[in-house]
């Protein structure tokens, strides 16, 4: 099973990917290269959730939380505190991963149902919210501008635009390739155990706790620096959107919509999703209030009505199909 | 091999399971009757650590298990068919299978056992790389009592294995089990077929509203009248 992420690993996918991100983004518009960045900022987080939210079944919607953490905390010890961002953004991802644990072990020990879960942790994701409006140190309700961006990469700064593209490429993919690793690996395993049936998990003796935790372990800490890198390349650390709800529903909205428990399943919705959102709100924004999200709306409906598992699955389906020869050497 | 003493499991406080006594010795097949909400799977459950009981001890070959989890019970042997198979459905029977054998004591010896199993149940060979979940109900019972035998069980439990078969599937997974206690495994056998059990068990129990009613060889509890008024509630 290793060799699948080996393969993965040195797949020439990686070099085209790496020439067009040379090549491209300078010749973007600005508004445009805004679109890419925001699409890899969601294939990272939707990538980041799925090792909770696909694979192990567990619908959390406390990520707002970690995302939170990673982007008002940072910012906050840089503002307040004069801490380094590089050290903001660590601090940041270890009290994550702590309050993932502490999510992942609550669950384990009330032995929460899926619905439970999703309440539960959107009551903490709430929680987080009414904590930063609260708190003058995380911003309050009015939120923390960042100083400007002037490239001093020591400062974790990346001079905007197209140093914000790299860092965003680099976190996505990293999220997609943790992605591969865990499938790859017992520990994915395990987690599709849980997912499909936690009491014959149990009976086979699959250690719950301790992979329950892991998963969400892993995925907050992800969760947390790229919340870090969002904030950076943002500069205003705005609660209403990095602590919210909303960002959490986002992506699992991108998640399902692209193929949930799939290493490129979440990318691949993000991919589709943000950058038809920015450009149905950019081309009709202005024209009847509203339309866009009503657009939007019936996409999201028809791909689920299409393909409950996603859009991947179907274009697997479709793709096989076409060429079914490709599918039998697979 | 396994000794179960005044076990009493339960609830949120509610005792099910009052006072039950039983044993079984190495190589035997033991089976556990009752009607519906007897308690036969709140017994099952506590034998493989879903449950913790409230009091009483459960010894298994002389060690005391009685507080250890359902991880550290499969790795001694305690291994559990659960009720309705429970395989997982979104992965393959291969996949189903090799997961069945993660317990430190099997892990090594998992090529041998899926060549054992597999040769137990020629139709799941067939159907190796096929999802679990589109598998009939009787290939599902075939896969979840190969799951746990990948496990290296010593101690089979098999929670109503004949939940909702045909008639001929019955008869099969029953051969399977003579076969697998001819080869010397010791099996703990949860039934609600009566006769079905009787026959093919060496002794019995049967539980009352949590109570064992009666126990004996299984021609002994055949016969005696109080296992009928168990089963018919009177």
């Amino acid at each position: 099973m290793r060799q699948e992420f080996y393969k993965t690993l040195m797949s020439p996918v990686w070099l085209v990917i790496l020439v067009l991100a040379a090549v491209l983004p300078p010749l973007l518009p600005s508004y445009y290269l805004h679109i890419v960045i925001l699409s890899l900022v969601y294939v990272a987080l939707a990538s980041a959730w799925n090792i909770v939210g696909g694979m192990a079944g567990q619908i959390s919607l406390a990520h707002s939380l970690f995302i939170g953490t990673g982007a008002m905390l940072s910012t906050a010890l840089l503002l307040k505190l004069g801490v380094n961002m590089w050290l903001g953004l660590v601090i940041s991802a270890v009290i994550s991963g702590a309050m993932g644990a502490m999510i992942a072990w609550i669950d384990f020990r009330f032995q929460l149902g899926h619905l439970s879960f999703v309440l539960i942790t959107l009551a903490f994701a709430e929680m987080g919210t009414v904590i930063v409006e609260g708190w003058d140190f995380l911003g309050g309700a009015s939120g923390l501008l960042l100083p400007q961006d002037k490239g001093d990469f020591l400062a974790f700064q990346f001079g905007g635009g197209i140093g914000a593209f790299w860092v965003m490429l680099v976190l996505a993919i990293a999220s997609i390739l943790i992605n591969v690793a865990i499938l790859n690996a017992p520990l994915g395993y395990y987690l599709r155990t849980i997912r499909d049936n936690e009491n014959a998990a149990r009976a086979i003796g699959v250690n719950i706790l301790r992979y329950k935790v892991a998963a969400m372990v892993i995925s907050a800490m992800l969760s947390s620096v790229i919340g870090t890198a969002y904030v950076r390349y943002l500069t205003f650390a705005d609660p209403y959107l990095l602590v919210s709800p909303i960002i959490i529903i986002e992506i699992v909205l991108f998640a399902t919509v692209g193929g949930l428990g799939r290493a490129y399943g979440p990318a691949f919705g993000a991919l589709l999703l943000v950058p038809l959102g920015e450009i149905l709100r950019g081309k009709l924004g202005g024209t009847l209030p509203g339309l866009h999200y009503f657009i939007y709306g019936v996409v999201v409906i028809a791909v689920i009505l299409m393909s409950p598992r996603g859009l991947l699955p179907l274009f697997e389906k479709w793709f096989s199909r076409a060429r079914p020869k490709a599918a039998t050497t697979k | 091999m396994l000794e179960v003493d005044h076990l009493v499991t339960g609830y949120g406080g509610v005792p099910v399971l009052q006072d039950v006594s039983l044993t079984l010795s190495a190589g035997e097949i033991v089976g556990l009757l009752g009607a519906n909400n007897a308690g036969k799977t709140t017994l099952i459950n506590s034998l493989s650590g879903m449950y913790a009981p409230m009091s009483g001890r459960i010894r298994f070959e002389g060690q005391d298990v009685t507080a250890m989890t359902p991880k550290q019970r499969v790795e001694i042997g305690i291994i559990q068919v659960p009720e309705g198979r429970l395989v997982f459905p979104e992965m393959s029977v291969r996949e189903n299978l090799l997961l069945g054998g993660i317990n430190a004591r099997a892990r090594t010896h998992r090529p041998r056992q899926m060549d054992h199993v597999l040769e137990l149940f020629p139709r799941l060979q067939e159907r190796l790389g096929q999802k679990a979940g589109t598998l009939s109900g009787g290939e599902q019972q075939m896969l979840a009592i190969g799951r746990a035998l990948m496990a290296e069980a010593k101690l089979l439990m098999l929670d109503e294995p004949s939940l909702g078969l045909s008639p001929l599937f019955v008869q099969y997974i029953f051969g399977i089990i003579d076969r697998l206690h001819a080869e010397g495994l010791s099996i703990l056998l949860i039934e609600q077929n009566l006769n079905l059990t009787l026959r093919h068990a060496q002794r019995c129990y049967v539980l009352e509203r949590g109570k064992v009613a009666v126990e004996g060889a299984s021609d002994v509890v055949k016969d005696d009248p109080r296992t009928r008024r168990a089963y018919l509630g009177l």
